[in-house]
């Protein structure tokens, strides 16, 4: 793989492009790579670019250059906060498909008021780590199998990562689970890194919703990392997903940083 | 033949999380540089925080300026 494009670029020297694997471009001036973009598919099958360049008319050189040789839709991510890197994205076609709140949740129950919080009744809390991986598994198949026939889990967070094929609980015993009866109907998956724990992913099975089960998991999954000394948390939240947003909202989360997903078609 | 990817990589420690997605950085050589996230990190949703380890990609037109290439594990 070794498509060229070449370009006038910055004072007068040029720029050229090159397509040096099936995923990466450079762009070299005067024997210096000042440029490189990378194309990434995710699990869910979407075609994601990046690109790190010193100038904006070479981000430009490499954004044709890539756009020249794949396939839409192209889809990336910035920082909202990050004006220039949106604006560089704009320039090459790409428009905003949606944005997620980054929210730091803190874990006293005297800030976020789960203190008092009673699971519903009939519904227990199997802490992570204990929870049978054979349920939890078809739980993830099943809350899994809700969510794709509706809006879809391609853009959770949860999905960015590549996991084994047919394998979507990688680690069992990050997971906390809510158990209703017999039944596992709820669960919470806490990634306990030392630096910022984060919250990857919350769900309750459709016929479970408007209980308070969300609820219940979240205080359980805080009140361990409040016991353990970890102050805040770390969450994402889609901006459209309204149940999410007002249930981290209610206790006190506060939006520390947004991300877009932009689209080119 | 390119020279190496545009210039001088360093490791430094992220002291400050600036507004406008930057972060201040400080090299071993005791230099502090601003610093913003590769496209790649951001794709691959790694999290900067203050007293990460980071490689560092200085800019060959502002040494005062960089990108953070990559965050070595905790």
């Amino acid at each position: 793989m070794n498509f060229v494009h070449s370009a006038p670029g910055t004072d007068n020297h040029p720029v050229v492009v090159t397509r040096v694997s099936d995923t990466q471009w450079h762009a070299v001036e005067d024997d210096l790579t000042v440029g490189r973009g990378v194309a990434s598919r995710r699990p869910g099958g979407r075609l994601f670019v990046s690109i790190d360049a010193w100038h904006g008319a070479v981000f430009d050189r490499i954004a044709d250059a890539m756009q020249a040789d794949l396939p839409t839709p192209l889809y990336t991510v910035v920082d909202e906060a990050d004006h220039d890197s949106r604006s560089a994205w704009e320039r090459a076609g790409f428009a905003t498909a949606r944005r997620e709140w980054g929210y730091l949740v803190p874990t006293d129950p005297q800030i976020t008021g789960l203190g008092s919080v009673r699971p519903p009744s009939g519904v227990t809390i199997v802490p992570a780590g204990e929870a049978e991986e054979g349920p939890l598994r078809a739980l993830d198949r099943l809350i899994r199998g809700e969510i794709e026939a509706t809006v879809g889990w391609r853009t959770m967070p949860a999905e960015v990562l590549p996991h084994p094929a047919g394998t979507t609980v990688v680690d069992p015993s990050k997971y906390a689970v809510a158990r209703h009866v017999d039944e596992y109907v709820g669960l919470v998956r806490v990634a306990p890194l030392t630096r910022q724990p984060r919250i990857g992913l919350i769900a309750v099975r459709s016929d479970r919703h408007r209980r308070g089960i969300a609820r219940t998991l979240l205080t359980h999954a805080l009140g361990s990392l409040h016991r353990s000394g970890t102050a805040s948390a770390w969450a994402e939240v889609n901006e459209s997903n309204a149940a999410a947003t007002a249930l981290f909202e209610s206790i006190g989360a506060r939006r520390a940083a947004s991300t877009l997903e932009l689209v080119r078609h | 033949m390119t020279k190496a990817a545009g210039g001088v990589e360093a490791e430094g420690t992220v002291i400050e999380c600036l507004r406008n997605a930057t972060f201040k950085v400080e090299l071993q050589n005791g230099h502090t540089v601003l610093a913003h996230i590769s496209g790649k990190i951001r794709k691959n949703r790694i999290k900067i925080l203050p007293y990460d380890r980071v490689l560092v990609e200085l800019s060959p037109y502002d040494l005062t300026r960089g990108r953070i290439r990559y965050r070595y594990r905790a």
